[in-house]
């Protein structure tokens, strides 16, 4: 009898507990369905009705969300994403005015570059992630500054001719489905997460940790070179604030995704998608309503607080790394 | 009789799905040590956590000289006259010795809102002298001392305040046997002085030798409470598994030869620091052993045979030539180790039984080997295969590792190398801190694998074990091996510490 009741609360306790799971991981689809609905009857359906300038935001900040979400998932951080955007964006620029293709591939060494300085204090001088990256963010910054300060350095008009949406639109989403692709199904994703829950074990079932940790971080800024080649064709120029704050809007929206902050196993590649598609939409929401940017940013940041307590995963939290 | 100075009534526990502890009551008197038995996860440490402060209590009292106490932290627990020696490293690094002895209780030394440090520091030097560790001192940080010297610091702790009752978790498991003696000499002492001791211990002859009353819990429900003057090792294997255990321990094969193959040679390994200048033999089908205080640098052997040590010079080599400098090559040429440190190094602790399972082997798990692409089904039929074939206690492969019990985290790290079909296996301290069911179960495997013709390196700071399992045990001293003892039934444990001190 009693023993009866034990297996039944047992397996009641199971089930609540894998019901929690499957809420939080869908909190975040929810969530984007309740925000966009909100703000299309707040805005009459403008939403909707320029829903190519709605997402004219998300191409940037998704691929570059997509090499942040691999360092995060690492148990990394990376706060210098702005500026290599910003960088790479000023080298595109230059480069767009002999070849285009070339303009591409600059952008991205760019980023791998900057990364690849990341990776070395990070790996190297075992320096903590968010340390070294805010050095370079402030570093790259004043280079930023230092170049555009006379003028904005601006791109050939062969760049601006490319502002198309579906070309935009097709780069995102070859840079989407080759992450998920890797993440999800090769090893690689496997070894990330291993990484973020536990570095040192990882290292010893065979991982390569420091390697892994150098390329993830030449990857990110690799991929947000990229992204600032889809930034310069439909910007045309840069000026000094190019790639502002970018990196706080790729964390806000991996956190709106579900994103651990800790990294780890719980990471889920759909937390890049969703949550790139929930900070599009509140921004350019928030925007539509016709808040001034001071409301905006006070409303982002409850929106963020909000989500980062409810997804915030207690138990495995550590210092990040 | 001795009078009762801790009631347990109706003590209930659950972490998320497990019950881990459930209506236990029973009486510890004074002036006894008082031995808590049972297997991994039957709430041992879960009962003297949530007396301790350490867990908050879900139901139930803790009526200690007939008060009710309900601490919500360690340091209310010292106050009312409770304290606890853990399992793990219970000093904190960054202090002073003087700073961890007395953590929680500085506001003896405050005065107007200044700490006199010189205070604190001429207390805790003559306590450490009272002791007899006066080679520890009370002004040096507590990183500069090794993890033996910070358990002494701990010992210091947990009693210099004169408590009711000092919980003892699974110390001895990490002390070698001078840490042992030290600690067994102040479990007498504050038994003499009238004050109570729960000591908990996977080592029975340790707990019939040291304490006066057993009780045993299994899956969290109490069982029984004995005095150990009525019971022997038997008896209480039987209490814990709750049926006869029968079947082999150890080996019972002697005089067998092992093969003359040589699979791993290692030639003049130097880890600064750890060994100096090691070389020895690892033969086909032999279970090797090494023995030593736990600073002897045994530890190390394990981590250099895996290319996992920092700064080593000499070389480990594979019979077909193969030079063994990283994890990677260890582990692509069948080398597998399992740490001492099964938490921090040899599982992924927030991470499924199935990832930890299946990382090594990825290899072999491809829907498409040419791009690298994995097979979610062949990755769980593995995973599933090999938590089967160890019994791993569990709810599915899904199941994050740090929701299991120390055995069964260890049944994983031997299912993944398992499955990894390893042909070398380096155990450190395979059965540290688990109990005689799965221990046996270890012992069965290991024997089965050297059958196969698979070598296995053992490092353990249970000598009973080395004797029991090993073909040839090598023992350490300050870094280098200080002799060489063959498998015979006349092999005793006096004859390996005589090497080893």
């Amino acid at each position: 009898m009693a023993d009866n009741t034990m297996t039944l609360s047992r397996e009641e306790e199971l089930k609540k507990r894998s019901r929690m799971t499957i809420l939080r991981s869908f909190l975040p689809v929810i969530g984007l369905v309740v925000i966009f609905v909100v703000f299309n009857t707040l805005t009459g359906g403008r939403m909707v009705k320029k829903f190519s300038m709605t997402m004219s935001q998300i191409y940037v900040t998704m691929i570059s969300a997509t090499g942040v979400f691999f360092v995060m998932t690492m148990g990394g951080l990376d706060f210098s994403q702005g500026s290599i955007l910003g960088m790479a964006s000023i080298v595109v620029c230059l480069v767009s005015k002999k070849s285009i293709p070339l303009a591409v591939v600059a952008g991205i060494a760019t980023g791998a570059a900057i990364g690849a300085l990341n990776g070395f204090f990070y790996v190297n001088r075992k320096i903590k992630s968010f340390i070294v990256t805010i050095c370079t963010m402030f570093l790259f910054r004043g280079i930023i500054k230092y170049l555009t300060s006379n003028a904005p350095v601006s791109g050939s008009a062969k760049l601006i001719m490319l502002n198309k949406d579906s070309l935009k639109l097709t780069c995102m989403l070859i840079v989407v489905v080759l992450g998920l692709i890797a993440f999800r199904y090769t090893r690689f994703g496997m070894y990330l997460k291993a990484i973020g829950a536990g570095e040192k074990a990882a290292k010893f079932a065979g991982i390569r940790t420091n390697k892994m940790k150098f390329l993830v971080y030449v990857l990110a800024g690799a991929l947000t070179g990229f992204a600032a080649f889809i930034n310069s064709i439909k910007v045309g120029s840069v000026t000094s604030s190019g790639g502002n704050q970018v990196e706080t809007q790729i964390l806000i929206a991996l956190v709106l995704g579900g994103m651990p902050i800790s990294g780890g196993a719980k990471a889920r590649f759909m937390n890049v998608i969703v949550g790139s598609l929930l900070y599009v939409v509140l921004s350019s929401g928030l925007n539509m309503v016709g808040l001034s940017t001071q409301a905006q940013q006070l409303i982002q940041g409850v929106v963020f607080l909000v989500f980062v307590a409810v997804f915030a995963d207690r138990e495995s939290l550590r210092v990040i790394k | 009789m001795s009078e009762v100075r801790l009631q347990i009534q109706n003590l209930c526990k659950t972490f998320g799905i497990t019950k881990a502890v459930q209506d236990v009551s029973f009486n510890i008197n004074k002036g006894e040590v008082h031995a808590l038995i049972g297997e991994n996860g039957s709430g041992k440490s879960t009962l003297t956590n949530m007396l301790t402060g350490i867990y908050s209590i879900d139901s139930g009292h803790f009526i200690l000289d007939g008060r009710e106490i309900h601490p919500k932290n360690q340091v209310e627990a010292n106050l009312e006259g409770v304290s606890i020696i853990v399992q793990e490293l219970g000093t904190l690094s960054g202090l002073t010795v003087a700073e961890n002895i007395f953590l929680g209780h500085e506001s003896r030394f405050v005065k107007f809102g200044i700490k006199n440090t010189n205070a604190m520091n001429r207390e805790a030097q003559s306590l450490l002298n009272q002791y007899g560790f006066g080679r520890i001192k009370a002004s040096a940080m507590i990183d500069t001392y090794n993890f033996e010297d910070r358990k002494l610091v701990e010992i210091v702790k947990a009693t210099y305040f004169k408590p009711k009752i000092v919980v003892i978790d699974e110390t001895t498991t990490a002390l070698s046997q001078e840490g042992r003696e030290e600690l067994y000499k102040q479990m007498n002492r504050i038994r003499d002085e009238g004050d109570t001791i729960i000591f908990i211990s996977h080592d029975l002859p340790e707990v019939l030798r040291m304490s006066d009353t057993i009780t045993c819990l299994r899956d969290g429900v109490y069982i029984d409470t004995v005095k150990s003057s009525d019971i022997d090792e038997e008896g209480l294997k039987k209490l814990m598994v709750g049926r006869e255990v029968t079947g082999d321990y150890y080996r019972s094969d002697y005089g067998e030869k092992v093969s003359d193959t040589v699979v791993l040679s290692v030639d003049h390994v130097t880890v600064p620091g750890q060994i100096h200048d090691i070389s020895f033999e690892l033969h086909r089908g032999e279970i090797l052993g090494f023995g030593g205080l736990s600073e002897s640098g045994m530890h190390e052997i394990g981590k250099a045979c895996f290319g996992a040590s920092f700064d080593r010079t000499g070389t480990v080599k594979l019979a077909d030539g193969t030079e063994i400098n990283d994890i990677p090559t260890a582990i692509h040429h069948s080398v597998a180790y399992t740490s001492k440190d099964r938490d921090n190094e040899s599982v992924v602790m927030n991470q499924s039984i199935g990832d930890n399972i299946c990382l090594p082997s990825l290899d072999n798990l491809m829907k498409v080997p040419a791009i690298g692409i994995l097979s979610d089904v062949k990755m769980k039929t593995f995973a599933q295969n090999y938590a089967d074939e160890m019994s791993v206690k569990m709810v599915d492969t899904d199941q994050f590792v740090s929701e299991l019990s120390g055995g069964n985290k260890q049944k994983v790290v031997l299912a993944r190398w398992i499955g990894k079909n390893s042909d070398i296996l380096v155990l450190d301290s395979p059965t540290r801190g688990i109990d005689i069911k799965v221990k046996q179960d270890i012992y069965q495997l290991m024997d089965k694998m050297r059958k196969q013709g698979k070598s296995i390196i053992m490092i353990s700071e249970e000598l009973m074990e080395l004797i029991g399992m090993c073909d040839r045990i090598l023992i350490m001293k300050d870094g280098q091996i200080n002799g060489e003892l063959m498998r015979s039934p006349d092999l005793d444990e006096n004859s390996l510490i005589a090497k080893m001190v």
